[in-house]
Formats: structure tokens, C-alpha cells, sequence
């Protein structure tokens, strides 16, 4: 009898102790910090609660995404006022970073209104007359930050290349003639196209007002980094506050993202609705 | 989608833009007979164009050996055995094109070519060759003992897929004269256009992150000149100009000629339905099935035509002007004996016989009481 009173008071410790689990974040709540974390491994990210974005597949423009892949994206922010911090957690069994012919890289991205505004633009890239601003990062892109060469051999290791024109022997490596030969040879390149980030930058800003029109800003001020366990992928964007949203205590944020080996690309994306979003109380 | 006139399968089709034809538009005839594949057109547009990072693997220009010979593999009778039922009512196309047969949720109906697909841009060369055996064939393959050559660019089409395909408006056709072309600051390499081109003439670049394709080699057609591939080719098989619709035919154009008023040179698998602007002479030997499909129903008439070109002096002349300038001829006319051609201005900018003079050289030099050797 003694030692069943005993259980019995042990077992109401217990219970007396153990906390109620904590409801799930009903929003993204950035929280304000001095310094924000530029990686995935910040030991201030594990204090900040993860919102779980439910994804869904962009089937509302052609090309769309007709088979779902990745359901969710764990994300977490913070803000220092200036600027907001994002980390997406998702699941991806495959490391796809190298790009080719039908072959895609893992990539994703943050959308916010330019502005705050009573009519939020459309989810889907925004409106005429509602812009968005999106940080997009690329596994390829930061596979070339973390080292990867930017060459051909780093692609296909077993190509063999006899002669590029603008590597002939009568033209000095690195000279001017020697680099506006070469630049002609990539005119994406030469015309600073849309297609890749600045250089030593893994994420890429962007504008749009709607499907079709997205377009790289002036200029990249966000940065991010990538890393990837066996399970998937973390990635760290820090970016600016669109200008319209400085001081804002609230806003929404939408995500999107792209799992290279099931195809995924452009509009082909897994994307979540635009999800609440508290700014650490404003300015 | 929207409803246009597609004047090669004789009948409207949905298209993802309205009709908006250039003012002019480039277009070109390959006479299939006379290819030999030396492969000096693919490798002039190679060194010209594609030597750069990313750049390797394409051809923008191609010849390749039917009906065994693909640049991508299998580039034709994957789409063709995808797309189904292809069936014509005299000059009308009842079946789906591309664009009416696309899936929900795509522009175009259309595959994508895997890495390995490029690698092999000489496959099938030459193959289904020989006579008879008399022990029989080694290898009985459904099209036996004949081959012809095909040369392929961009057939810079008046309802591109590529274009119709683009999420992001990132592909033109020019007004100026229908050359489409990818605009590199705006692509974001989606691979799109490579999917939907049935033709496979868009490559993605790994290295800029964005599609290239064939640009008909516009500054040269922008000062009057016939394209790299053009003018290079030894065996004469091109001509370049621009074709008009056929209710606005010239005859003293010489691509409208050829395609509208003498019907002899046809659209490569008009049956996709991108009214594709490289017509093409087909070959005389092939079996009239094959050539049916890749050509359309005009075959029948264009090869009988063709057939009688020795006994035709004007066909004859209009294909002897073949490669016989740099400059684009606008507009041809025979003179007798000979043929003249004239550049936009007006200005004659060649001139050939009808018939090249025959000179025969006797074996046996008597003068000098030696052999005549023939040196290749």
C-alpha cells in the first residue's frame, strides 16, 4: 500500500510538471534581434517557433505543376527592423544542383508585398499595380559560393573540350580583348541576363507584378546560404524590408519551392498562400 | 488560346497568341537531293556561333542521315508517336497539331530531350545502305536500302512553339522579318521552349542559365547576305529569301516560286502545325509513305514537278541559282540561257547559265604522249 501511494504521488509529479504542448504558430512571427542569423546553423534560430506552410502545386498558369511533391516548408524569421530573416526547413531526398538538359535544381524563395497595402497583391507573383519582391536562392548558385568552379568540368566531368576560341594562345589570359572575346561567346552574360545572381551570391531579388513579369531588381541586396542533411534542405534568406513595409507591424510573406529532380521549374513550383506575418511590432 | 490561320495544313488551329505575321518573312528552301552531309553548314554555324562555355553539345545547324539518323535521338518519332493519328482530306490536316493536342496544365504538347539524347549527333549515318545480298540481309529493319540526308536550323516558324511555350515572353519573332530569337537578358532557362519545340532547334546553356537557339544569322540578313550555313554549303542545296502568305505570292520571288507557285518544296512535318518557314525539295527515291509524313500531302506533286525540272527551263534555272551568291536574291527572272538575280534594291547580283558548259578532257594527252591522271 505504502509503495502503490508512493506511484501514485510520483505519477502526480509528473503530470504536475509536464507542460501542455504548445499550439502551432498560427503565423510567422519574426521576432525583433539586434543581429540577425546569416545561417541555417544560428544558434538564435532555436528558440524562434517554425511556422509549417502547407504547399500547394501552382496549377493556376500554364506550364502548371499537375503531380505535388514537397507538402510543407518549416519556416522561422526574425527582424532587426531594417531587414527580415527567413529559414525554410523542407524535406528533399535528392540533391539536385547541377543544371542541364532536362535536368533542374532545387531552389526556393521568399515572396513579400512591396508594399502595405488593404488589397494585398494576388499570392501568384502579384498584379498589375501590386507588386511583390522575392529572394529567390538556387542550389546551383550555391554550390558555386560554397566552391563548386563555374566551368564546364564541374558539370560534366568527363567532357573534352579541344579549343575555345577566345582561349587561343595569341590572346593574354585575362586581357580585355582576351574577356570581350569570351563575352561574346556568352551573350547572356555579356547582357547581365536574368538567368544568374551577382557574383559570390546564392540568392537573386526580384520584382513582379504578376505571372510572366518577374524581373531581377537593380540590384541583389539579399544574401542567404544554403546547407543540406540527408533529409532535405535549410536555407537562410536575409533580405532587406521592401521599402514599402518599413515600419509595418504586420504583412504576409508567401514561400515557393522547387524539387529539381521531380521536374520543377519556372512556374512549375510547389507555393504556399500568402501566410501571416508579424514584423517584431514595427518600427 | 486564339484562332489562326495556318495556310500549310489548310485550315484554322488554336494557337497560344493571335495571328501577327512579320512584314516579311525569312525563309529558305533545301533541296534534299543534292546533300551530300559533308557537314560544312553544321560546322560553319558551329565555329561561328555555339564555340562558347555551355555551348559544346549544340548544333544549331545539323544534318542527319534518315530515317535512322536523329540530332536529339529519336527528335521526330518521339513526338510523332506521342502526338497519334495524323490524317489528312486532301490538303487539310484533321488531326491535332501540337498546340490542340497540348495536355491540361501545358502550352504545347511536347518531350524533353535527356543529356544522353545529344550525345550521339551522328547516329545512324549512312545506315540502311547497300544492294542486295545475296545471302540476304544481316539486319531487316522496317526501312531498308535507302537513306537521304536532312539538313535542319530553326525553321523559324510562324506560330513558334518555342515562343508559345515561353512562361515568361522571354522568345520573339521580329517584325522586321519573322527571325525568332531568344532574348538572353530575359530568359531564366525554364527549358520551356526545348520541351515544346518539335524540332528541338532551342538548347539550354548550363553555364549562362538561359536557352540559346539559331538566329538565322540576322546581322548577316539584316545587310543582305545569305547565312553561314548558306553560303558555305558546297553541295549548293539552299536558297534564302522570304516567303510570302500564298494569297500574296510573287512569282519572281524565288522562294515563292518554289513553295507556292510551283508547289515544290514543302514544309518540314507541317502536320505539328507551326507553319515552319525551311521548305524542303524531297528526295526522289524514298518511299512515298515516309515522305507523306514528314512533308505532307504536297509530295506527290512536288516530286513530279521536280522530276520534270530537265525539261522545265525556268525550275531548272531558279535551281541552278542555288549557293551561287552571298547575297539574298529577292527576286529572279530568266533570261534565255540565263538566270539573274537581283538583291532588294534591284540590282543584278548574279548571273549563271542555264546549263554549265561540258568540257571533256581525253584520257590520252596526245601532245604530250602521256596518260591523264585524275586528281582528287
Amino acid at each position: 500500500m505504502r509503495s502503490l501511494t508512493a506511484l501514485l504521488l510520483a505519477a502526480g509529479v509528473v503530470a504536475g510538471c509536464a507542460k501542455p504542448a504548445a499550439a502551432p504558430p498560427v503565423e510567422v512571427d519574426a521576432a525583433r534581434v539586434t543581429t540577425l542569423p546569416a545561417g541555417p546553423a544560428d544558434a538564435a534560430w532555436k528558440s524562434v517557433p517554425a511556422y509549417t506552410a502547407a504547399l500547394l502545386p501552382q496549377d493556376m498558369v500554364e506550364p502548371r505543376l499537375l503531380q505535388p511533391s514537397t507538402p510543407t516548408v518549416n519556416v522561422q524569421a526574425l527582424t532587426d527592423g531594417t531587414s527580415v530573416a527567413f529559414r525554410l526547413v523542407w524535406t528533399d531526398d535528392t540533391k539536385d544542383d547541377l543544371p542541364g538538359a532536362a535536368r533542374f535544381v532545387d531552389a526556393c524563395a521568399v515572396q513579400l508585398p512591396a508594399a502595405a497595402s488593404a488589397n494585398v497583391p494576388a499570392p501568384q507573383m502579384g498584379e498589375a499595380g501590386g507588386t511583390v519582391e522575392i529572394s529567390y536562392w538556387s542550389a546551383a548558385w550555391q554550390a558555386i559560393v560554397d566552391g563548386r568552379p563555374d566551368t564546364l568540368a564541374a558539370i560534366e566531368p568527363h567532357a573534352s573540350v579541344d579549343h575555345y576560341p577566345f582561349e587561343a594562345a595569341s590572346l593574354a589570359e585575362g586581357s580585355k580583348d582576351q574577356k570581350d572575346m569570351a563575352l561574346r561567346y556568352a551573350p547572356a552574360r555579356a547582357l547581365g541576363g536574368a538567368s544568374r545572381p551577382a557574383a559570390g551570391k546564392s540568392v537573386q531579388d526580384l520584382r513582379a507584378e504578376g505571372s510572366g513579369t518577374i524581373t531581377p531588381a537593380a540590384e541583389t541586396r539579399s544574401a542567404g546560404k544554403g546547407v543540406r542533411d540527408a533529409s532535405g534542405w535549410q536555407v537562410v534568406i536575409v533580405r532587406p524590408l521592401p521599402d514599402g513595409l518599413r515600419g509595418q507591424p504586420r504583412s504576409q510573406v508567401a514561400l515557393a519551392i522547387w524539387d529539381g529532380s521531380h521536374g520543377e521549374v519556372g512556374p512549375r513550383k510547389m507555393r504556399s498562400v500568402w501566410i501571416p506575418l508579424a514584423l517584431g511590432g514595427g518600427a | 488560346m486564339a484562332r489562326v490561320r495556318n495556310w500549310q495544313i489548310d485550315r484554322e488551329m488554336s494557337y497560344w497568341y493571335p495571328e501577327n505575321r512579320p512584314k516579311r518573312q525569312f525563309a529558305a528552301v533545301f533541296d534534299t537531293n543534292k546533300c551530300i552531309a559533308c557537314q560544312t553548314c553544321t560546322l560553319a554555324c558551329k565555329t561561328t556561333w555555339t564555340s562558347g562555355k555551355g555551348q559544346e553539345y549544340m548544333l544549331w545547324n545539323n544534318v542527319e542521315t534518315k530515317p535512322y539518323g536523329f540530332y536529339p535521338l529519336g527528335w521526330d518519332v518521339k513526338l510523332l508517336g506521342k502526338l497519334g493519328g495524323q490524317k489528312w482530306k486532301g490538303s487539310r490536316y484533321e488531326g491535332r497539331t501540337i498546340f490542340e493536342a497540348a495536355e491540361g496544365g501545358e502550352r504545347v504538347h511536347g518531350w524533353r530531350p535527356e543529356e544522353m539524347d545529344y550525345a550521339y549527333p551522328n547516329v545512324g549515318e549512312d545506315d540502311c545502305t547497300g544492294a542486295k545480298l545475296e545471302r540476304g540481309d544481316f539486319l531487316t529493319l522496317p526501312h531498308n536500302r535507302w537513306f537521304f540526308y536532312l539538313a535542319r536550323i530553326c525553321n523559324h516558324c510562324t506560330y513558334p512553339a518555342c515562343l508559345a511555350s515561353c512562361p515568361r515572353g522571354s522568345i520573339y519573332k521580329r517584325p522586321e522579318d519573322g527571325i525568332v530569337l531568344i532574348d538572353q537578358s530575359r530568359c531564366r532557362g525554364y527549358q520551356e521552349c526545348v520541351k515544346a519545340c518539335p524540332y528541338k532547334k532551342t538548347f539550354f546553356n548550363p553555364l549562362t542559365g538561359t536557352s540559346e537557339k539559331c538566329i538565322a544569322c540576322f546581322p548577316k540578313i539584316e545587310m543582305g547576305e545569305a547565312n553561314q550555313c548558306f553560303v558555305n554549303c558546297i553541295g549548293k542545296i539552299r536558297h534564302a529569301g522570304f516567303v510570302s502568305r500564298p494569297e500574296d505570292a510573287r512569282e519572281d520571288n524565288p522562294i515563292d516560286y518554289l513553295v507556292h507557285v510551283r508547289k515544290v518544296a514543302l514544309p518540314l512535318y507541317p502536320q505539328f502545325g507551326l507553319e515552319p518557314n525551311i521548305y524542303y525539295i524531297p528526295p526522289i527515291h524514298v518511299p512515298r509513305p515516309f515522305l507523306h509524313q514528314m512533308f505532307g500531302p504536297g509530295v506527290d506533286h512536288a516530286l513530279e514537278t521536280y522530276r520534270g525540272a530537265a525539261d522545265d527551263p525556268d525550275l531548272a534555272g531558279l535551281l541552278s541559282l542555288f549557293g551561287s551568291s552571298q547575297y539574298i536574291v529577292h527576286r529572279w527572272k530568266r533570261e534565255n540561257d540565263s538566270v539573274l538575280g537581283f538583291d532588294e534594291k534591284g540590282d543584278e547580283v548574279v548571273r549563271v547559265p542555264l546549263r554549265e558548259p561540258v568540257h571533256i578532257r581525253q584520257a590520252w594527252d596526245s601532245a604530250r604522249s602521256i596518260a591523264r591522271v585524275n586528281i582528287p
